[in-house]
């Protein structure tokens, strides 16, 4: 189990990490996701050992490894650009760590292969990186991470390097081998859509601060934040400002300028009045006959994708996006009428704070 | 990268320090040697070993001025290597674009033979390439004489092959042809061709295309060749040696080097006068060509 | 190919504008080249009999050559020369350079210009800086700075003149060396770096097993261009010890030098540099090769 208690680092004099607390347990494949620049592949590096930490803790296995050197915690690291030796062939680049530790031959030989057949490389030891596909590159630094028998491995956005094909293809690669190999994994992605899909738990940083962990799902349906609301899921959450004003106790009323009037469950009354922000997903909004439904808007762009379509309805300061099922013949211009599902309706208040998530 | 734990932080200090220390090692060994030129050249009583000066003087440079031929060695060595680099410059400038669009079959042997030509040391075509330039001069004697008579000297002076301005240069320039088309070629090929096609586009000549978009272009390829040329050309003491003889046409170098020859008394603060003043140029230049060098070198280090 | 009428007019054209320098190049090296080894051939001099009947001698030069103990001690001499200071001196220093300013440390830029200076001191002027280091006894700097450590000074281009000669070649190349080299470190991508130190590699381990072997290809272009560019020193060996004492500096192109200019032997003085020719020729295949030009 790997934890970081309270971890914060400066770059001189500007603060990068502000105090982040994450628990990742045995076996978990954790997922780090942000825009850039919110210090995900900081925070990795730091676990690795290849950039210090100055304040905090981070414990791995109940041990404070703060000090201890990059190749004597435990943790192995596959890199972005896969870092293979060059000039090594696969077999010495899997072996690298156990010939400087000055392993014998026989017993690096018999490691090695064993790693290999795990990950179907015994074919390539002999060739060189530069002969090497991008996914049997990936898999050679994976070789080189998992001969160490780490508690944990690292993977600094390994998927970017691939076209989209080969992407679809790693990711299953990679949930199987984690699966197998039973290992803990931590791993660093701007795709959230990677982190949907591979993660049991997903870590969301913004701006060196975590905005929300946990399970996929959760963070799917319960977003603390603006942030993390419309950061998961694509096409992103609509969010609509509007203005609360109190109907009867239990129950909030709000209106948009853009005609939509709803009335939202609110059991705590945790709903203020005045400015607030809704929050609904394209998949909760759904169309409805003309006339009827929450609110009528005029179709600006019509994607069609044969499986589903995709509408931006409103105007070009408030687009809103509706996605339905199947195919549409909706053209540009048309008017249309929308309902909001109520329980898939977030609202958020003026700093971004969920006020009532979803009851789905 | 930041220090990671005290040990490691250690380490890195420590080797930051090494490369402190070792730097400063070479470089004092770089620059030691210059101290006496710049020292004794200012010196009253300068000596061959190097020393603090008890007389801060000027008169060194003054008589390199007065009493030697300071002056006419200066006004050579600039107006040699000057014309030889500005013929490296346009025959380069024109070259390397040539041979960096063409697709001709005599490209890659061209190329190669650049290469060759580099690898040659000069002391070997010394003695052949006077011989030839002798002939060549007989020739235009030949040809002078008849039509100007007393004056065809004078005007050997100038075109002369031996012992004449446009010999030295001529030969000079050639030197250093083989690197500056190199570097010329080489920039071109960095160089997209879009410019010159919208120019064709526009209805330009290759002339034209050249003068009025190429060159612009091509300054900072051409200022590099430029100052390698001739720090390079500045530098050379075999073929001024080996060309020149009469004393209107000496360069500094050979000035340098004569008065290091005298049987009497060696002017030590005239000698370092001279240095400097020979030196002062080449290091002008050096300091204009650092940013090229990098570049040079790692084009030819990716080929 | 060219093919159409316009292509073929563009080609002929680039011609004609690399035409000067062809010419050029053909007529002061390639033919004096060529001429060279035709001269090897004769006995041409500029004293004596031969002079003025210079006769074809078929290869009686380099029969001579061959047995001419001076010629071997010069090729003996300038493969010291180019070992001590190219192979070695020059590449060691220049590596360390080039290593230690890869660091993040301040006055990089200070360091490097004092170490590039060297090379932009003209021949000449560098051989009398050294002199005044080197000649003049007790006087010498090179003998003062001895003197601080409690080492006896003594003449030190007589007593040791061809290491001194590689010392002073070794200051002035470092230069070179320094650039090739740091041009070839920066293509080792800084992530082979650190997944070396999480694997576990120690300075020297990362030193030996990646950047050695990675920088291979730069190392040997560098060999080969140092050493052909050492080959050709002339002006700073022959400012320093004009080839001497008794030959102990006699550099092959001070050594043709002298047959030629001293002795006056034109058509042996043209053997030697055949050879010298043909021994940088084979260098320069391999500087070639290792080039893989671009077209």
């Amino acid at each position: 189990m790997i934890n970081l208690r309270n971890v914060r680092k400066f770059y001189g004099a500007l603060e990068v990490i502000k105090g982040v607390d994450i628990t990742v347990e045995d076996g978990e494949f954790a997922v780090f996701v942000g825009p850039s620049g919110c210090g995900k592949s900081t925070l990795l590096r730091m676990i690795a050992g290849l950039e210090g930490i100055d304040e905090g803790d981070l414990v791995l296995n109940g041990q404070r490894i703060n000090d201890v050197p990059p190749d004597k915690r435990g943790i192995a690291m596959v890199f972005q650009s896969y870092a293979l030796y060059p000039h090594m062939t696969v077999a010495e680049n899997i072996g690298f760590s156990l010939s400087l530790k000055k392993v014998p031959e026989t017993e690096i030989k018999k490691q090695v292969e064993g790693v290999a057949e795990i990950l179907q490389l015994t074919d390539y030891l002999s060739r060189k990186p530069g002969a090497l596909s991008g996914g049997q590159r990936q898999r050679v630094a994976i070789g080189r991470a998992i001969i160490k028998k780490p508690s944990l491995i690292l993977f600094d956005e390994p998927l970017s390097n691939l076209d989209s094909a080969l992407r679809v293809q790693m990711r299953a690669e990679l949930q199987r081998l984690h699966r197998e190999l039973k290992a803990t994994v931590v791993y660093v992605t701007h795709d959230q859509v990677e982190a949907m899909t591979m993660a049991d738990r997903i870590v969301v940083l913004n701006k060196g601060v975590v905005a929300q962990q946990g399970a996929p799902m959760e963070l799917y349906h319960q977003p603390e934040n603006e942030f993390v609301a419309t950061f998961i899921g694509s096409p992103k959450m609509n969010v609509l400002p509007m203005t609360a004003t109190r109907r009867d106790a239990g129950k909030v009323h709000l209106e948009s300028p853009l005609g939509l009037a709803i009335d939202l469950t609110d059991a705590n009354g945790s709903v203020p009045q005045g400015e607030a922000k809704l929050g609904i997903r394209p998949e909760h909004l759904k169309l409805a006959p003309q006339g009827q439904g929450d609110f009528s808007a005029e179709v600006v762009i019509v994607e069609r994708l044969g499986v589903e379509t995709y509408l931006t309805v409103g105007s070009q300061q408030q687009p809103i996006v509706v996605r339905t099922e199947g195919d549409m013949t909706i053209r540009p211009g048309d008017r249309v009428s929308l309902t909001a599902e109520r329980a898939a309706c977030h609202l958020f208040d003026s700093t971004g704070r969920v006020l009532r998530s979803a009851q789905i | 990268m930041t220090a990671i734990s005290p040990s490691e932080g250690a380490n890195k200090t420590r080797s930051d320090l090494l490369a402190y220390a070792t730097l400063t090692i070479i470089s004092i060994f770089c620059a030691v040697p210059f101290f006496w030129v710049l020292l004794a050249s200012f010196d009253g009583n300068a000596q061959l070993f190097l020393r603090w000066p008890e007389q801060w003087t000027l008169a060194n440079y003054v008589r390199v001025f007065t009493k030697e031929d300071g002056a006419k060695w200066l006004f050579n060595s600039l107006f040699v290597v000057g014309g030889a680099t500005l013929i490296v410059m346009v025959l380069a400038g024109l070259g390397g674009y040539a041979l960096s669009r063409t697709r001709a079959w005599w490209k890659l042997p061209f190329l190669y033979a650049i290469l060759l030509i580099r690898v040659l040391p000069p002391t070997a075509l010394v003695v052949p390439l006077y011989k030839f330039l002798l002939t060549l001069n007989n020739a235009e004697g030949a040809i002078l004489r008849p039509i100007f008579g007393s004056y065809a000297r004078d005007i050997m002076r100038w075109t002369g092959f031996i012992d004449g301005y446009l010999g030295i240069m001529l030969v000079l320039a050639t030197m250093q042809l083989p690197l500056a088309l190199w570097i010329m070629k080489t920039f071109f090929d960095g160089l997209p061709r879009d410019y010159e096609e919208a120019a064709v586009m526009d209805g330009a000549t290759m002339m034209q295309r050249i003068r009025r978009v190429l060159i612009p272009l091509a300054m900072p390829g051409l200022a590099a060749a430029g100052l390698f040329a001739f720090m390079s050309a500045w530098g050379d003491f075999l073929l001024p040696l080996i060309f020149l003889s009469s004393p209107e046409l000496q360069t500094l170098p050979l000035g340098l080097f004569r008065a290091f020859l005298r049987i009497n008394e060696i002017d030590y603060g005239l000698l370092t006068a001279l240095a400097f003043i020979y030196l002062l140029p080449a290091v002008v230049a050096f300091g204009f060509a650092r940013r090229f060098l990098v570049q040079t070198f790692s084009g030819g280090v990716k080929g | 190919m060219a093919r159409n009428s316009h292509e073929k007019r563009t080609e002929r054209q680039l011609l004609l504008v690399l035409l000067p320098s062809l010419v050029l190049l053909l007529a002061f090296v390639i033919y004096p080249a060529l001429y060279s080894v035709y001269l090897s051939f004769t006995n041409e001099a500029l004293t004596g009999a031969a002079a003025l009947r210079p006769r074809f001698v078929g290869i009686r030069n380099y029969v001579r050559l061959f047995n001419d103990a001076k010629f071997w001690n010069s090729l003996f001499v300038t493969f010291v020369f180019v070992m001590g200071s190219a192979v070695i001196g020059q590449f060691v220093l220049g590596l360390i350079s080039a290593m230690a300013l890869r660091r993040p440390i301040r006055f990089r830029q200070f360091f490097s210009s004092i170490i590039l200076l060297p090379n932009a001191a003209p021949e000449v002027v560098a051989g009398f800086m050294w002199i005044s280091m080197l000649a003049g006894g007790e006087h010498a700097t090179l003998s003062r700075i001895v003197a601080f450590f409690g080492i006896n000074p003594t003449d030190w281009l007589n007593a040791f003149p061809l290491s001194m000669i590689i010392i002073v070649n070794t200051w002035r190349g470092i230069a070179t060396a320094m650039i090739l080299l740091t041009a070839g470190l920066s293509t080792i991508p800084a992530e082979i770096y650190e997944a070396a130190r999480m694997d576990g590699a120690t300075p020297s381990q990362m030193f030996r097993r990646i950047t050695l072997p990675l920088m291979m290809p730069t190392i040997l272009l560098y060999m080969l261009i140092s050493a052909v560019s050492t080959i050709a020193v002339f002006g700073l060996v022959y400012a320093l010890t004009r080839g001497g004492p008794g030959g102990a500096t006699e550099v092959v192109s001070i050594y043709i030098y002298n047959q030629s200019f001293t002795a006056f032997q034109l058509g042996y003085g043209a053997a030697v540099a055949v050879v010298a020719l043909i021994i940088s020729l084979i260098l320069g295949i391999g500087y070639v090769r290792a080039m893989k030009v671009e077209v």
